[in-house]
């Protein structure tokens, strides 16, 4: 071969793309030819700059558009409570789970009953005994009208000198003759 | 059930509003015996009123007398202040001296309808919209030492002064304020009917001169004529019959109280000048051994409840505030003038209920347990 490689022969000597033979046959001609040996030193390096190139314009895929692809990536997974639905219904979490939450229900539902309930709650005293308690015995004989406890005690006003106990009042109560409990 | 309507009783008030107006009927009125009020008028001319005494204390204990020898029916307004809002009530009264009268609530409407019977130291309550009749027994109103110890309380902590005359239910009447010594302030001023005595309104301040609570009457007609039957106490059909909360009998033999709490109980070390402890009882509340100690100036009144059972106070429907004094957090709600505090402290709970400001409250409850 004395011609000069053609420049597409040159590329595809250098990508390795030529038959067997053509690529003998160029390599031959490159021993022999400085002019086609420069042509493919420029080839070479020129490819080798363009490589460079375009290994530099590799970017980092922006923020959002990673935190976007991700939140996808964890949608497309199941949550916890569907994690946890799933392992309830494996076979090996029934009796570990069911047996405990069994017990758990018993447990307090006997709380919430009368019997578990009574015994459990410490007493109260009613705010309003406090209220009344107070306007039955804070007598000021100043007053406008007799004292009188219950209705809306606070609304009116108390006080008034000693007075007689009612008989008949007095009677019911002793007789226990009244539906109240206190 | 059946249920006492409001119409019939409205209509009772206006029968006997009525038979006492001016008219024959009126002019047959007959005060009862030695009574202030023996010459009582419908309309008293200014020219034919008694002069009140030059010292204005003994117009005062005539006026704590009245309602036991005068009568009247009329109808009368209350309106309790509290720190924010106040509450307001208008009753139609019916007073037979000496011991009978009956409450019927014009408004609010929650009460409209309702009434009670006082006879002497029992009430009987009539809650027309439940159904229930309440009986209570007001122990207090029993013993003549704690009640008739009032005024001379009151006479040890506050001086007595005439205050502008005025008209108030279209009657004359002579004011009386009475100013409390060691602070200077005004505490109370009632208008006081110049012909029968009855007190006819009240106003009340706190501390800082702020009104507390006014009553007065809106109309008032002296009369006996009122029938037996305004003061049935007889339980409508359909009606249950209950007892109210039993208020212990007051003791001034706050030793004995003390020893019968089966605890060792906690006092104020502060109180506001002239109060001094008055009574005390021991009571059980909800199957609580509950200590009550009653302080007193002679108008205004403190009082403290102690249990040592662990028994909080249960506020139900009450929307209490909680406020942190000294480390820990009590709690309390205002029901008009009055305050009550709770809290727990030294495995003792506590409830301070007085007409009294916030925060004097609260430095009477930093003093229980210093």
């Amino acid at each position: 071969m004395n011609e000069h490689l053609s420049p597409d022969l040159i590329v595809d000597y250098l990508h390795g793309e030529l038959a067997p033979e053509d690529d003998a046959l160029a390599h031959v001609h490159l021993s022999t030819c400085a002019a086609c040996r420069r042509e493919i030193d420029l080839e070479s390096n020129l490819t080798e700059v363009l490589q460079k190139m375009a290994a530099a314009e590799e970017q980092e895929m922006p923020s959002l558009i990673k935190a976007a692809v991700w939140q996808q990536i964890r949608d497309a997974q199941p949550g916890p409570v569907a994690r946890f639905a799933a392992w309830l219904r494996s076979p090996v979490a029934i009796p570990a789970f069911g047996v405990p939450a069994f017990a758990v229900l018993l447990v307090g539902g006997w709380l919430a009953s009368p019997y578990g309930h009574s015994a459990g709650t410490a007493p109260t005293i009613d705010a309003a005994y406090y209220l009344q308690a107070h306007a039955q015995t804070a007598q000021t004989p100043l007053s406008i009208q007799p004292a009188q406890p219950a209705l809306e005690t606070s609304m009116i006003d108390s006080g008034a000198g000693p007075q007689l106990a009612d008989a008949d009042a007095d009677a019911a109560l002793a007789a226990g003759g009244l539906d109240g409990s206190r | 059930m059946v249920r006492v309507k409001p119409v019939a009783g409205a209509f009772c008030a206006l029968l006997v509003l009525a038979s006492t107006s001016a008219g024959p009927i009126a002019a047959a009125v007959t005060p009862p015996p030695a009574s202030p009020a023996a010459s009582v008028s419908a309309s008293a001319s200014a020219s034919a009123l008694p002069t009140e005494p030059a010292d204005p204390t003994v117009l005062l204990r005539s006026s704590v007398a009245a309602p036991k020898t005068v009568s009247y029916v009329g109808q009368f307004e209350s309106v309790r202040f509290a720190s924010s809002r106040a509450s307001a009530t208008i009753v139609k009264v019916e007073h037979r001296a000496p011991t009978l009268t009956r409450r019927w609530y014009v408004a609010p409407e929650a009460l409209y309808g309702d009434y009670v019977i006082t006879r002497g130291s029992s009430t009987y309550q009539f809650d027309t919209k439940g159904s229930k009749l309440t009986v209570t027994r007001n122990a207090a109103l029993d013993d003549p030492l704690l009640s008739g110890g009032n005024f001379n309380r009151i006479l040890q902590n506050y001086r007595a002064i005439y205050d502008a005359d005025a008209i108030v239910a279209d009657r004359p009447t002579a004011s009386v304020s009475l100013i409390n010594k060691y602070t200077g302030e005004r505490a109370v001023r009632v208008w006081i009917d110049r012909q029968t005595h009855l007190v006819l309104k009240k106003e009340e301040y706190h501390a800082n001169g702020a009104v507390a609570a006014q009553t007065r009457f809106e109309d008032l007609r002296y009369t006996t004529s009122i029938p037996d039957d305004i003061f049935s106490i007889d339980a409508p059909a359909g009606f249950s019959r209950v007892a109210g909360p039993a208020a212990a009998a007051p003791s001034s033999d706050i030793e004995k109280v003390i020893h019968d709490a089966g605890f060792t109980p906690y006092t104020p070390k502060v109180l506001p000048q002239g109060f001094n402890v008055v009574s005390g009882d021991v009571a059980m509340v909800n199957g609580v051994r509950t200590l009550h100690l009653l302080y007193s100036d002679g108008l205004r009144s403190i009082s403290l409840f102690e249990n040592a059972t662990g028994a909080a106070a249960d506020f139900g429907s009450l929307h209490p505030t909680t406020v942190s004094f000294e480390g820990h957090d009590g709690q309390y709600v205002e029901d008009g003038p009055t305050t009550l505090l709770t809290w727990k402290e030294h495995d003792i709970y506590f409830a301070l209920v007085g007409d009294l400001l916030r925060p004097e409250l609260i430095e009477i409850a930093k003093s229980v347990v210093p």
